[in-house]
C-alpha cells in the first residue's frame, strides 16, 4: 500500500511540476500610450456588429471607446448595424441598417453572441470564426499592431459644405511588390448620432443614447473593389471617389475609412481614417 | 495531407490485409470484427418570419443543411481501431445563427491492452471522477466534441486499483486548441470481504493545462489594457485536483467529490472594470464540492444531492465562450425533463458560482402505482435565486392494457442570468401534464400527451398536445401541436427581442407550432421524417445549454448500426 501511495505522490508531483516563471505584465493605462502615427504606422480595423435592440451591445461599444483611448488613431472602429438585433424601433429616428452591412455580416459570419466584433477580418487561432467575443478584443489588437504594414494607405477627403459633395482620394503604396489579389473598401461613417438603443439599464430603449462610428454607406462594393493595377514597390496608385452627404447626416461628425484587404480570405492589411475637412 | 493519406493507408491495411475472418493465432482463436454506425440529419429550411424561422443563411438562400457522423470500429488481436468521418453542410449546429460547412476525419483512435498496460492514442473520450476536473466528451445536438487528441496509458496495479495518465490537446472542430492538457488519476475498489455489505470506490485525479505562447500574449495584452486597479497576474500552468469516493453500505450509496483549481486567469463576463466597462479577466483559485446520497429498497428510492461551485470555469483558454473549449463538466443539479413544456426552461450549470440542492423521491407501493417527487433549488453564491423546481408525477398502470401518467411542475427561472437578458423578470411557471398510453394489442398502441405551461413572463403561456400511434416493431406516427395561449404576450416579447413582425399579423391569434412525423425502424436502422415547426428556446444537454432559434421545415434523420 505504501508503494501505491508513494507512486501516487510521485505522479502528482511530476504532473504539477516546478514553479513557473510568470509572464511580465505592464500597464498600458499607466503610460502615455503608444506614439502617434508620424508616418505610416500599422492601423487595426475593428468592425463591431451591433443593433439598436441588442441589450448587451452598449457594453461592447463602451469597451471600444476605452481601447480607442489607449491606441488612438491606430485603432479604427466601425459599428455595423446588422443581424438579429438591428431592426429599428418604430420610434427610431434613423435606420442604421444598410444593405452593405447586411452583405458584410453575410460574408464575415453571424456572431454566436453579442457583443461581437471582427478584427482585421482575420481568423485567429483558438477562435472558431472571424467573430470575436468582447473578452478577446483587447488581447488581439496589440498583436495586430506589431505586424508591419505591407502597403501604405493614405486617405484625403475634400468636402464642400455648400453642395455637401465629398471627394475621397486614396493613395496606395506597396512597400514591396505584391503579387496577391487585393481589394479596397471605402466606408462612410457618422459619429455621435442620438437615437434609441436598448441598454442593460432599462427594459425600454434609451432615447438619448449616442451611437458611435456608425457605418452609413460604402463608396465601393460591400466586398470591396478589385485593385487591378500592378502593385509595385514604392509606386503609388491613386483612386478617387465622390459622394454626396445626405441632408439628414451631420457632415462634421462624418468620416471615411479606407482599407486594403486580401481578395481570398478578406484579411485587412492596412487601413486609414480621415474626417471631413473643407 | 500526407498524414491523412498515411492514416487511411494504415487503416486499410489493418482492415483488409489482416483479414476479416476467423484466424488462428497460436492456440488462441482470434476473430476480427468490424462494426460501425451512422447518424445523419438532413434539414430542409422553409422560411416563416411569423415564427422567427428567418434571417439565417439557411432560410435566406441555402435552403438545405446536413450533418453526418460515420463511425467504423475494427477489433483484431486485442487491437481496437476506430475511424469517424464527420460532415457538416450548411449546418446550424456550431452557431445556430450562422452556417458551417466542413468535412473530414472527425476522430480516429487505436487502443491495445498489453497485460496490465493499456495504450490508447488518437482522439480520446474519457473522464476523471464525475468529470469535475476533466471530461472529454461528445454531445452532437450541441456540436460539442471535446475529444483529447493525445495518448493515454492505463496500468492495473491490482484487480481493484488502476492508474491512468494522459496528455494531449483538445479538439476544435477539425483543428486543435493550442493549450496542452495532461492528467493522472488513480481509481480503486475496496470491499469489506465476502461477509460485509459495504464497498468503497475511492479515486484521486489531477489535471494540468498549459497555455500556449500565442494565447498567453493575448492574455497579457488584455490585462495590460486594464486600469491598474483591475490588473492581475497570469499563469501558463493551472492544475485542478479532485478526490472522490463512492461508499456503498447496504441500501445506501454515498458519493462525494471535492475539487480545487489553482489560481488562473478566467473571464468573468459580469465583472465591472474600474473604467465602467463590463467583463474582465480575473485571477482566482476555484473549488467545487459535490455529494449525493441515495437510499434504495424495493419500491422506494431517495436521492439527495448538493453542490457548491466557486470560480470553477476550466477551459483551454479564457477567451472561448458558451460551450467551447471546456476541459471539465459540472454535473447539473436540476431534473432532466423530457416533456416538451416541462423541458422548456432549463437551468444551465453556472461555472462561476452556484449553490444547489436536489431531492428526488420515487415510491411504488404496488406494481400498478408509482409516485415521483423532485425538488431542486439553485442559487448564486449570494443566495440570489437562479432556479427552483418542484416536480410531481403519479403513474398508474392497468394490467398491460393502459397506463396513465400525470403531475404538476412548478418552476422559477432566472432568465436574466441564464439567458443574459438584463432586467428580465424571474419566469414563474405552473405546468400540469398528463400522458395516456393505450395498447390495442401486443403490437398497436396509442400514446397521448397534454401539457399546459402557465406563465405571465417571457413568451407567455403555451399548450401542447400529442398523438402517437405505434405499430411495433417498425412504425410510429406522431402528430403534435404547441400553441400560444397568450399571443399578445408572445408577440410583445418576440418584438422586444428584435424580431420584425409582418405588418398584418393578428396579435391575438393563437400561433401553432405543429409537427407531423413518421418513424420507421428495421432491425438496427431507424429512419425518421418530420415536418416540424418549433419555437425558439434554450436547448440543454446535461446542464450545458444554448439558444436555439425557431425552426420551420422538414427534418430527415437516419440512424444505423452495423
Amino acid at each position: 500500500m505504501k508503494r501505491y501511495i508513494l507512486s501516487l505522490f510521485i505522479c502528482t508531483l511530476l504532473l504539477t511540476g516546478c514553479r513557473e516563471n510568470m509572464p511580465v505584465i505592464d500597464c498600458l493605462t499607466c503610460e502615455d500610450g503608444p506614439d502617434g502615427p508620424d508616418e505610416q504606422v500599422r492601423k487595426v480595423l475593428i468592425e463591431e456588429f451591433t443593433g439598436v435592440r441588442c441589450v448587451n451591445c452598449p457594453q461592447g461599444s463602451a469597451q471600444i471607446e476605452v481601447l480607442l483611448e489607449q491606441y488612438g488613431e491606430q485603432l479604427i472602429p466601425i459599428s455595423i448595424h446588422a443581424g438579429f438585433f438591428s431592426n429599428p424601433y418604430t420610434d427610431s429616428q434613423y435606420n442604421f441598417k444598410t444593405p452593405e452591412g447586411d452583405d458584410i455580416i453575410g460574408f464575415l459570419g453571424e456572431p454566436q453572441g453579442y457583443p461581437s466584433a471582427v478584427i482585421n477580418r482575420k481568423k485567429f487561432s483558438g477562435q472558431e470564426s472571424l467573430q470575436l467575443p468582447q473578452s478577446a478584443w483587447a488581447g488581439l489588437i496589440p498583436q495586430e499592431l506589431d505586424i508591419e504594414p505591407i502597403i501604405n494607405v493614405e486617405l484625403e477627403n475634400t468636402y464642400d459644405s455648400a453642395t455637401r459633395s465629398l471627394t475621397v482620394k486614396v493613395g496606395l503604396t506597396p512597400i514591396d511588390d505584391i503579387e496577391d489579389d487585393l481589394r479596397i473598401s471605402i466606408m462612410v461613417l457618422e459619429n455621435d448620432i442620438i437615437d434609441l438603443q436598448l441598454t442593460p439599464d432599462s427594459s425600454t430603449p434609451d432615447p438619448e443614447y449616442k451611437h458611435k462610428h456608425v457605418l452609413r454607406d460604402m463608396l465601393t462594393d460591400s466586398s470591396g473593389d478589385d485593385i487591378t493595377e500592378d502593385l509595385t514597390a514604392s509606386t503609388t496608385i491613386e483612386k478617387e471617389f465622390t459622394f454626396t452627404i445626405p441632408d439628414e447626416w451631420v457632415a462634421t461628425n462624418c468620416s471615411t475609412v479606407a482599407f486594403v484587404h486580401r481578395a481570398d480570405n478578406m484579411e485587412v492589411l492596412q487601413a486609414d481614417e480621415a474626417g471631413l475637412a473643407e | 495531407m500526407k498524414r491523412i493519406i498515411l492514416l487511411y493507408t494504415s487503416l486499410l491495411f489493418l482492415l483488409f490485409c489482416q483479414g476479416l475472418y476467423a484466424q488462428e493465432d497460436g492456440n488462441e482463436r482470434k476473430v476480427a470484427t468490424i462494426s460501425g454506425n451512422l447518424e445523419t440529419n438532413g434539414n430542409f429550411f422553409v422560411e416563416d418570419s411569423l415564427v422567427g424561422a428567418a434571417g439565417t443563411p439557411q432560410y435566406d438562400h441555402q435552403l438545405y443543411g446536413a450533418d453526418a457522423w460515420l463511425q467504423l470500429n475494427y477489433n483484431y488481436m486485442g487491437f481496437d481501431v476506430g475511424l469517424r468521418f464527420d460532415l457538416f453542410n450548411n449546418s446550424n449546429l456550431l452557431n445556430p445563427q450562422d452556417s458551417y460547412s466542413a468535412q473530414g476525419i472527425g476522430r480516429w483512435y487505436i487502443k491495445k491492452k498489453i497485460n496490465k498496460l493499456g495504450i490508447s492514442g488518437g482522439y480520446l473520450y474519457d473522464q476523471i471522477g464525475s468529470g469535475i476536473i476533466f471530461r472529454a466528451f461528445e454531445q452532437r445536438p450541441l456540436l460539442i466534441d471535446n475529444a483529447l487528441y493525445g495518448v493515454r496509458l492505463t496500468y492495473d496495479l491490482t484487480e481493484d486499483w488502476q492508474l491512468k495518465a494522459f496528455t494531449g490537446r483538445q479538439k476544435q472542430q477539425f483543428d486543435l486548441y493550442g493549450s496542452t492538457i495532461r492528467g493522472f488519476s488513480a481509481d480503486g475498489f475496496i470491499t469489506g470481504g465476502e461477509e460485509s455489505n459495504w464497498t468503497l470506490a475511492p479515486g484521486f485525479g489531477v489535471v494540468g493545462r498549459t497555455i500556449d505562447d500565442d494565447m498567453m500574449n493575448r492574455i497579457v495584452n488584455t490585462i495590460e489594457s486594464y486600469d491598474i486597479a483591475d490588473s492581475i497576474g497570469a499563469k501558463y500552468n493551472t492544475f485542478a485536483f479532485s478526490a472522490y469516493n463512492t461508499l456503498t453500505a447496504g441500501k445506501f450509496t454515498w458519493y462525494v467529490e471535492g475539487a480545487y483549481k489553482t489560481a488562473e486567469q478566467y473571464n468573468n463576463p459580469f465583472a465591472e472594470q474600474a473604467n465602467g466597462t463590463i467583463g474582465k479577466l480575473e485571477f482566482n483559485p476555484g473549488s467545487v464540492l459535490y455529494s449525493s446520497l441515495s437510499y434504495a429498497q424495493k419500491g422506494l428510492g431517495i436521492t439527495v444531492e448538493g453542490k457548491r461551485t466557486e470560480n470553477f470555469t476550466f477551459r483551454t483558454n479564457p477567451f472561448v465562450v458558451l460551450n467551447r473549449g471546456m476541459i471539465n463538466f459540472l454535473p447539473p443539479m436540476a431534473r432532466v425533463n423530457t416533456y416538451r413544456l416541462t423541458a422548456r426552461y432549463n437551468a444551465a450549470t453556472q461555472e462561476l458560482g452556484e449553490q444547489a440542492v436536489q431531492l428526488d423521491i420515487k415510491y411504488s407501493p404496488s406494481r400498478k402505482l408509482g409516485f415521483n417527487v423532485n425538488f431542486s433549488n439553485i442559487t448564486d453564491l449570494n443566495n440570489d435565486l437562479l432556479y427552483r423546481e418542484i416536480y410531481t408525477e403519479v403513474t398508474y398502470k392497468y394490467k398491460r392494457k393502459w397506463q396513465l401518467l400525470g403531475g404538476l411542475q412548478l418552476q422559477t427561472y432566472n432568465q436574466e442570468i441564464f439567458e443574459v437578458k438584463p432586467e428580465a423578470p424571474l419566469v414563474e411557471t405552473i405546468i400540469p401534464y398528463v400522458e395516456f398510453l393505450y395498447k390495442f394489442d401486443r403490437k398497436k398502441s396509442l400514446r397521448t400527451e397534454f401539457q399546459y405551461l402557465l406563465t405571465e413572463q417571457d413568451l407567455g403561456s403555451w399548450a401542447f398536445g400529442l398523438l402517437e400511434y405505434s405499430v411495433a416493431p417498425n412504425w410510429s406516427f406522431t402528430i403534435s401541436d404547441m400553441v400560444t395561449t397568450d399571443s399578445e404576450q408572445f408577440f410583445k416579447t418576440v418584438e422586444k427581442n428584435g424580431r420584425v413582425l409582418p405588418v398584418d399579423v393578428n396579435r391575438s391569434m393563437p400561433l401553432h407550432f405543429y409537427s407531423l412525423s413518421a418513424v420507421y425502424s428495421y432491425k438496427s436502422n431507424r429512419f425518421s421524417l418530420c415536418w416540424c415547426r418549433q419555437p425558439e428556446g434554450i436547448v440543454c444537454t446535461g446542464g450545458i445549454c444554448r439558444y436555439e432559434p425557431a425552426f420551420n421545415g422538414v427534418k430527415f434523420n437516419v440512424n444505423s448500426t452495423f
